[in-house]
């Protein structure tokens, strides 16, 4: 379980404080897909950034499974929005998916089926001896989840990962975190800023204010465990709750909490 | 557009052998006296005459060696400082004005420090070759570490990576091309003072030779000497190019662009 209590982050240049996240207190229970949505300049970014350890946090406490988080957890794998800088363009794509996986000193022959089985997860197979910039960019970012995937993480963080790609590629790409979260049973934490993604993806929705942040609302998502492009795009219920989030980033934006109930 | 521009290697033969041509015309038109620029082919004959002997081979190993391992330690040295000092920020902000006022003085000043030093032995060439070569070095693995770029490094600290595994994954294959520059630039700055040492302090090399052919009054062979430390620094820079390309192969500057 991830669980974020009263998180504070201020940013400090020189004489001047910035304050990035004011009080953010939310939880994600195992084998959960939650969407983060916030205006942008929310703030969203740096709060990823903290829970994955990356940055330290001005106050509160993040823990996850029990444990607080002091620096990048084990168990937790990211995928960044910049694929293209994420991946090593001095590497191929076995060898991009394969490090962190040296790095967590695992066998050879494991290292290598789960460098394989993960690029067949994503659907690039045949692709090992490629280089990433040799790729376009969905399928960059798919070497970036493959390796997320193989490095088997209990909790994996998504940094608005199709923001950059095609509106044709996106809807393949957040089939597949359906997909491979289904099967893989891991806890999702999604970061968005498309309203439409994170209705389709999540299970439930956290509403993030504008900067300086806290939680705007929440809601669960009650469309049925199967989605699909066409039919849940087109369902009633979507609509109404894709309304609901697009009112709430509304007031959000104005810095007024709505009294709106889903 | 190349047939328009002509073969570029075609080119840059027919600019060599106009350049050969006029100083062979020169001195025969009496332009020039030829007791100080003779004609092309009395020092082409001069330069297979030297090619023969055991001296001329000696001289070239000599000045050689001297690049050779001035030019290793400085890289060896260049890098390891470089690293060190760019990825600790106090580290860098406390040497960038010491780098900046060591770095400008002329090798050649040191000349008589070297002398002092090692008289006339290879150590004299050395300090000379290492304190030219080790700031080229030095400034560009500064800048390679600088070009880190960070959302690569937050991917490996968010896979737990660790200092060892960040500098040997993330940072040295970035400041990869820099290094290269680096190489590129002090290996012709190598050169150039492996050459100076031995023409003034008198170390064994081309340098001498070129200096003793000149005072025994041999120009064709003077000019011959001359030549040959050209070709070397052209074939030091070419061999340079050939290592950066063929183990850069993945960097944008190398590879062609792939429409995605």
């Amino acid at each position: 379980m991830l669980k974020v209590t009263g998180l504070r982050k201020t940013y400090r240049s020189g004489a001047r404080e910035v304050e990035a996240l004011r009080d953010l207190t939310f939880t994600v229970e195992n084998g959960e897909l939650v969407c983060l949505v916030g205006p942008s300049g929310c703030g969203k970014t740096t709060l990823l950034r903290c829970i994955a350890g990356l940055l330290d946090p001005s106050g509160g406490t993040i823990s996850l499974d029990g444990q607080p988080v002091q620096g990048p957890p084990p168990g937790l794998a990211m995928v960044f929005q910049e694929y293209g800088r994420s991946l090593f363009p001095w590497m191929t794509v076995r060898d991009n998916v394969e490090l962190p996986l040296k790095q967590k000193k695992l066998p050879a022959a494991r290292r290598a089926s789960l460098v394989s089985s993960a690029l067949s997860a994503v659907g690039l197979e045949g692709t090992e001896s490629a280089y990433p910039w040799q790729l376009s960019g969905g399928m960059q970012q798919r070497v970036a989840i493959a390796r997320a995937v193989a490095y088997e993480p209990s909790t994996l963080l998504m940094d608005e990962p199709f923001a950059a790609v095609d509106a044709q590629t996106r809807a393949d790409l957040e089939d597949l975190v359906r997909a491979l979260w289904q099967r893989l049973n891991v806890t999702v934490l999604f970061i968005t800023h498309d309203i439409d993604e994170a209705v389709y993806l999540g299970q439930r929705v956290i509403m993030l204010s504008s900067s300086p942040t806290v939680v705007q609302d929440e809601i669960t998502v009650d469309l049925p465990a199967s989605r699909d492009q066409l039919h849940t795009r087109a369902d009633a219920r979507f609509t109404e709750l894709r309304t609901h989030v697009y009112e709430q980033i509304q007031a959000a934006k104005r810095g007024a909490q709505s009294t709106v109930d889903s | 557009m190349t047939k328009r521009l002509g073969n570029p290697v075609l080119l840059g033969l027919a600019g060599l052998a106009g350049l050969l041509l006029l100083v062979e015309a020169l001195p025969r038109l009496g332009l020039v006296n030829d007791a100080y620029l003779p004609p092309t082919s009395r020092i082409a004959t001069a330069l297979f005459d030297e090619l023969a002997t055991a001296e001329f081979w000696r001289a070239v190993g000599d000045t050689l060696t001297g690049w050779a391992i001035g030019l290793a330690i400085a890289v060896t040295a260049g890098v390891v400082v470089g690293i060190v000092v760019g990825a600790i920020p106090v580290l860098r902000a406390a040497t960038a004005s010491t780098v900046e006022f060591l770095r400008p003085i002329p090798s050649v000043a040191l000349i008589p420090l070297a002398v002092l030093l090692y008289g006339t032995d290879l150590g004299s060439v050395l300090l000379l070759v290492v304190y030219a070569a080790f700031w080229q070095v030095l400034v560009q693995v500064l800048y390679g570490v600088a070009d880190v770029d960070p959302v690569a490094d937050e991917t490996a600290r968010s896979f737990r990576f660790g200092t060892w595994a960040r500098v040997r994954h993330v940072l040295w294959p970035t400041a990869l091309p820099y290094v290269f520059t680096g190489v590129r630039l002090a290996a012709s700055v190598a050169l150039v003072l492996a050459v100076t040492a031995e023409l003034v302090i008198g170390a064994p090399g081309l340098g001498k030779s070129i200096a003793v052919a000149q005072s025994s009054g041999a120009v064709p062979v003077m000019y011959a000497l001359v030549a040959v430390t050209g070709l070397l620094g052209v074939a030091i820079n070419l061999a340079a190019r050939v290592f950066e390309r063929r183990t850069l192969a993945w960097h944008q500057s190398v590879r062609g662009e792939i429409p995605a």
